[in-house]
């Protein structure tokens, strides 16, 4: 292309980093800043260093948090994507409108606000006379479960919650993946081999590898920022013994219940290279795997 | 949509097993939204029943209190909730398409420097960034405003990496003819932008449904009681008495539900077509 004039790139540029910065990059500077200073909301705090940082380390509530969240992550992703994959294929089987219909069936829980969804479930969960124990574990023989105030199973009506919430999504993207696939590179599979499984190992999943990633980073990262799921479902705190205490929320309760910013600041700090991390592994993992298949097929 | 693309249209020639896997799905995903409208005429006692669907009685008198502002001010929440999601949505598709036009089109220093810090506003969301977002906002003299709550949710690096892949399906051919014709950047860019009238449509969607369903930023940016969104003023009532009438509660979810349905099915196969069409390629 040729030579840009700077003035119309900063015109078309300018807006969004002006803001990106404002209220991004500044922020996050700021979050570091506060992390190194003393409890105060407003006047300058007194630099105290890293002891946010090591009182944390002392913190059982924090590492609690932190594993929820990463349970509740890893869970939701396993949960979540082969059962979509499943749905896709059944999605594939059908025929026009009924397959727009359930479709959008299924997409009605993603478009829902979340505070909305957490209400429904609280009648979901609810006692003896929630749903899931009217439908599911009483029928088949199990005592009703108290899903919100039991410590062991609150972490599974959550991560529950998110599947239900975001299966139908999930399932819309991989199987709009799939209908890109153009069909000769099944023709030409089948001059190999006609099982169902081989098609789907060799044709489906290595075309689908952009869609799956794309939708890994998204579930991971919409778990780590979870807030309104389980703010509602639990009433702003934990739980019972913070079984369901989640980062952003605890956060929260330590900023805006308890005053104290700089310590927040510090959690909120130290979550970042935990999820650069996570989403490094992610993509790193996909691209051998990527170059593994790829390598194969061709 | 071709229907012969795709695998298993052979070896499931018997195309019902989809059907009966996905029947008792999809009433799983549709019943709590059914119980919900219909939850808004019943009492409070059948609502703790949810295996019941029916209302003994339909009565509507607990969606006219809502409506009339018995405990809160619902037009104005509506209207403050609805401002602020078509206004964030109009201001990132501006935003991010001019930026992914000078992503996708332009050559200059620093690009992909610019494109990498897109892409950490993706994996480091503001959420997570709430307190010291908070501060600052304090800071700046927003808090309590709905341009402080706006102006963070225009930063959507999603938008920017969207819009740079459409953008680059675009053939150079017209950049150039637009050149011939003496128009610079800025004025290529007005000329492509007609061209993708359902990318625009489908980003500002998706916007809008993100911006219309966050909790945790208006929330903390709005502080108090005074300006509220329709999530907030809900899960603000919920739990405030035993003696609250619950069907309020689910005549003001229908209602929040309404906005983002109605969009959504809308541009439903818009937006399924520029999806297939971006993130796949």
């Amino acid at each position: 292309m040729s030579a840009v004039s700077s003035r119309s790139l900063a015109g078309l540029l300018g807006p969004f980093f002006f803001l990106f910065i404002l209220f991004w990059l500044v922020p996050l500077i700021g979050g570091l800043r506060l992390s190194l200073h003393s409890n105060t909301l407003v006047g300058e705090g007194v630099f105290v260093g890293l002891e946010h940082y090591s009182e944390l380390m002392e913190d059982a509530r924090y590492f609690k948090a932190l594993r929820n969240t990463s349970f509740y992550a890893f869970f939701t992703l396993a949960l979540i994507l082969p059962v979509a994959v499943v749905f896709a294929h059944a999605l594939q089987s059908l025929g026009g409108r009924l397959r727009s219909l359930l479709q959008f069936a299924m997409l009605i829980p993603g478009l829902t606000p979340p505070a909305v969804l957490a209400l429904l479930f609280l009648l979901v969960f609810h006692g003896r006379q929630g749903l899931l124990n009217q439908w599911f574990v009483m029928p088949l023989g199990g005592q009703p479960i108290n899903w919100l105030k039991d410590p062991d199973v609150i972490l599974m009506a959550l991560i529950m919650q998110c599947a239900w919430r975001w299966v139908g999504f999930i399932t819309f993207f991989i199987h709009s993946g799939m209908q890109a696939i153009p069909g000769m590179y099944y023709e030409a599979l089948e001059v190999e081999t006609h099982k169902a499984w081989h098609r789907f190992r060799w044709v489906t999943l290595p075309c689908l590898r952009h869609v799956i990633l794309f939708c890994l980073m998204y579930l991971v990262v919409d778990a780590f920022a979870l807030f309104s799921g389980a703010y509602v479902l639990l009433g702003g705190s934990g739980g019972t013994a913070d079984a369901g205490l989640m980062l952003v929320s605890y956060t929260y309760q330590r900023a805006l219940a308890f005053g104290e910013f700089g310590s927040a600041a510090a959690m909120s700090v130290s979550v970042a290279p935990c999820l650069l991390g996570i989403l490094g592994c992610v993509v790193w993992i996909s691209r051998r795997w990527a170059f593994k298949s790829g390598g194969h097929k061709a | 949509m071709k229907s012969h693309n795709g695998p298993s249209h052979r070896s499931f020639e018997r195309w019902y097993w989809g059907l009966w896997v996905l029947l008792p799905m999809a009433w799983l995903f549709v019943y709590p939204f059914l119980w919900m409208f219909l939850s808004m005429f019943k009492g409070n006692q059948e609502i703790f029943q949810p295996t019941t669907l029916l209302p003994e009685q339909w009565d509507l008198v607990h969606l006219r209190r809502l409506l009339a502002g018995e405990w809160f001010p619902f037009w104005r929440v509506l209207g403050l909730s609805l401002f602020m999601a078509v206004g964030q949505a109009l201001g990132a598709v501006v935003l991010t398409s001019m930026a992914g036009f000078a992503f996708a089109k332009l050559r200059f220093r620093g690009r992909s420097l610019l494109l990498v810090a897109c892409l950490f506003t993706i994996v480091l969301p503001r959420q997570l960034l709430v307190v010291p977002l908070f501060e600052w906002v304090h800071r700046i003299g927003l808090h309590g405003s709905v341009w402080g709550v706006m102006f963070p949710g225009m930063v959507s690096g999603l938008g920017v990496l969207f819009f740079t892949q459409v953008f680059r399906q675009v053939p150079d051919a017209y950049l150039e003819t637009a050149c011939l014709e003496g128009a610079n950047e800025w004025g290529a860019y007005r000329l492509l932008l007609p061209m993708l009238g359902s990318c625009l449509l489908s980003y500002g969607l998706i916007h809008f449904i993100l911006a219309w369903n966050e909790h945790l930023i208006p929330l903390v940016v709005l502080g108090g009681a005074e300006q509220q969104t329709l999530p907030l003023a809900l899960a603000s009532l919920y739990g405030s008495s035993l003696r609250f009438p619950y069907a309020a509660l689910m005549a003001g979810s229908f209602v929040a539900m309404i906005p983002p349905m109605f969009f959504f099915l809308f541009s439903y196969r818009r937006f399924r077509d520029a999806l297939s069409n971006v993130i796949l390629s």
